[in-house]
């Protein structure tokens, strides 16, 4: 750096305002994304295939709740076998539907951070 | 013996919460630190700090009631507890926390380009639902201490506020933190000490064959929901809970979309295991204390139940423990509304500063109290369905609909809230001085409106945006980033 560079950058840095965001603006986004641009497309298909993951996991338990309640109010036989004198279907009811939901949460995560790493290795 | 040993459970209790939560008062210093605990707690606390402050009376009081005034529906509510988490996990965990928002109205605001309109509305939506929300705590707690202390039924709700009015005070989201996560565990062991006791005593009845059918006949003499209102509530727990303000705003502390999601994972586990108690003992309820469904006072069959079948000395320790287990769930409920109600209120009309979050949160506090103590309390599991499904007609069709489709607008999220707010609260309120029995249609279609209201704000929604479709905001594809794309 020689010395006009130096004399240049000083009487810039009086002219240097700092700036300070009012405290209840949002955090500006650090990338500029134009409509059109690749890396906007790159986001859509990302927000694309993440919301189809949800949609399908989330449809999946819906379906299994929702058949499971028909079931139940069918009076199926169900209701006749029983475990310690209690009912199959509050067996199901009261402990089966748990490890679904656990399992169906973890098939979701993994598949998420596939659909992350998988953007991650095509934007960069 | 039992009134002074429950007593002696809720004083302790109480203490050991405020002095948590004094003791995360040096840690805290920082406007920041005050709501969100710095996003720098780990997945591990922060999901016992969410089943801490998720187990509330319905779940620890309610789903054990309902299960004996029901029978098998009942056993709707915790999976649709439970499986409205995984909603949330699937939908909103992750994009939340990446928006950097630190309250829903915040999420309204990045969203929409600074709409000051959408933010008011949720501001307000958020307040009315955490209220709402607050006053069947201090209901619980009214009836815990009466039952098991014989004290006036004022003194409970007082107990709840003046302590959860400290320890949010005193340190703000890091100290409710740590006092939230030693709840969860608190309430766990508060039920799994009793249900152990139980089955353990009454394990030569369920293997001979006639109490076996004994069990049986009154497992199924109960008549439960029809239909409809099965589904009904099915919905409005799996949608209801990712729109509700104190569990979203544990997921800002997070410190990355990732974390969010296992700390969401490590909730669903959490959730599960303790339901499976009140589940339990709810079905025990049904063998042993039949009789609190016609006085209609079923909410307390996990406070009654040791005394049915113990004797003195046993019957009161335990029914102490549950006491101190039911006072943990009110404070924990109650300490989390409050702080995203006061951070909220703070915020909206306080300019966010530390004095305002102060004000806020006595405000938060007193008024449920207040209401509380005009109203008579509803079944408590019921109570809060109906929460749910205020929240799943308002907050969630704004948070899916603005996480996942760019050309949702501000006008059409404030078409839809309103539709869904309105539509249902005037639906819950036709439906409040209905007879419990009336099971005509329409009847059904009031007391759960859920199924239709929900539906009817997402398509408000949707028309709205796609009629006021110029005014997409044009920073949309920016925001939409910063939801969905990973951190490096």
């Amino acid at each position: 750096m020689n010395e006009h560079d130096q004399q240049h950058f000083a009487e810039q840095r009086k002219l240097r305002v700092r700036v300070q965001a009012p405290s209840d603006a949002p955090i500006a986004p650090t990338t500029g994304l134009k409509e059109q641009s690749a890396e906007n497309f790159y986001v859509r298909q990302l927000v694309r295939s993440q919301l189809r993951l949800a949609i399908s996991v989330a449809s999946g338990v819906l379906a299994l709740l929702l058949g499971f309640a028909a079931l139940v109010m069918a009076g199926s036989s169900m209701e006749q076998i029983t475990l310690l004198g209690i009912p199959l279907s509050w067996w199901v009811l009261g402990v089966g539907m748990y490890p679904l939901i656990i399992v169906a949460g973890l098939l979701y995560t993994w598949s998420a951070v596939r659909n992350e790493r998988r953007y991650r290795s095509i934007a960069k | 013996m039992m009134h002074s040993l429950s007593l002696a459970a809720v004083i302790t209790i109480s203490l050991a919460t405020v002095l948590i939560a004094v003791f995360g008062l040096r840690l805290s210093r920082t406007t920041s630190d005050f709501y969100v605990a710095s996003r720098t707690v780990k997945p591990w606390w922060n999901a016992s700090a969410i089943g801490g402050e998720y187990l509330s009376a319905a779940s620890f009081l309610g789903v054990a009631g309902l299960i004996v005034m029901t029978g098998q529906s009942g056993l709707w509510f915790p999976i649709g507890y439970t499986a409205g988490y995984l909603m949330l996990l699937l939908f909103v965990a992750a994009p939340l926390r990446r928006s950097r928002a630190y309250t829903i109205p915040d999420f309204a605001q990045i969203r929409f380009d600074s709409a000051p309109g959408v933010r008011k509305l949720t501001a307000w939506l958020v307040a009315v639902i955490c209220w709402l929300y607050i006053v069947p705590q201090m209901h619980g707690a009214s009836l815990t201490l009466s039952i098991a202390t014989g004290l006036p039924g004022w003194v409970g709700p007082l107990i709840v506020a003046t302590v959860v009015c400290l320890t949010v005070l005193s340190g703000g989201m890091r100290s409710v933190t740590f006092v939230q996560a030693f709840q969860y565990w608190f309430k766990l062991a508060a039920l799994v000490i009793p249900t152990v006791f139980l089955l353990l005593t009454l394990r030569p009845f369920a293997e001979n064959r006639h109490g076996q059918l004994e069990l049986r006949e009154q497992l199924q003499s109960v008549v439960g929901m029809s239909g409809y209102e099965t589904v009904s509530v099915i919905l409005a727990l799996l949608f209801g809970t990712l729109g509700l303000p104190h569990v979203l705003v544990r997921f800002y502390t997070n410190p990355t979309g990732q974390a969010a999601r296992k700390t969401t994972v490590i909730v669903l586990g959490l959730l599960s295991i303790f339901y499976l108690l009140p589940v339990t003992l709810g079905t025990l309820g049904l063998l042993y204390t039949p009789q609190l469904r016609e006085s209609g006072n079923t909410d307390a069959t996990v406070l009654l139940l040791p005394q049915q079948v113990f004797d003195s000395p046993v019957a009161d320790l335990l029914t102490a423990v549950v006491v101190g287990g039911a006072f943990a769930a009110f404070l924990s409920t109650t300490s989390g509304l409050v702080v995203s109600l006061a951070g909220t209120l703070s915020q909206q009309f306080f300019a966010g500063t530390v004095r305002g979050f102060r004000i806020s949160t006595l405000l938060a506090t007193f008024l449920p109290v207040g209401i509380a103590l005009l109203t008579s309390s509803l079944a408590l599991a019921g109570a809060i369905g109906n929460v749910f499904a205020f929240t799943a007609s308002t907050i969630c069709p704004l948070l899916l609909l603005g996480i996942w489709w760019r050309n949702l607008t501000a006008r059409g999220a404030m078409a839809g809230m309103s539709v869904g707010a309105i539509s249902c609260a005037l639906a819950l309120l036709i439906a409040g001085p209905l007879p419990a029995d009336t099971a005509t249609w329409w009847a059904q279609l009031l007391r759960q409106p859920a199924a239709w209201s929900v539906p009817l704000a997402f398509l408000t929604m949707v028309v709205v945006s796609r009629a006021t479709r110029r005014t997409v905001p044009s920073e949309v594809d920016r925001v939409m980033a910063r939801l969905h794309v990973p951190e490096s």
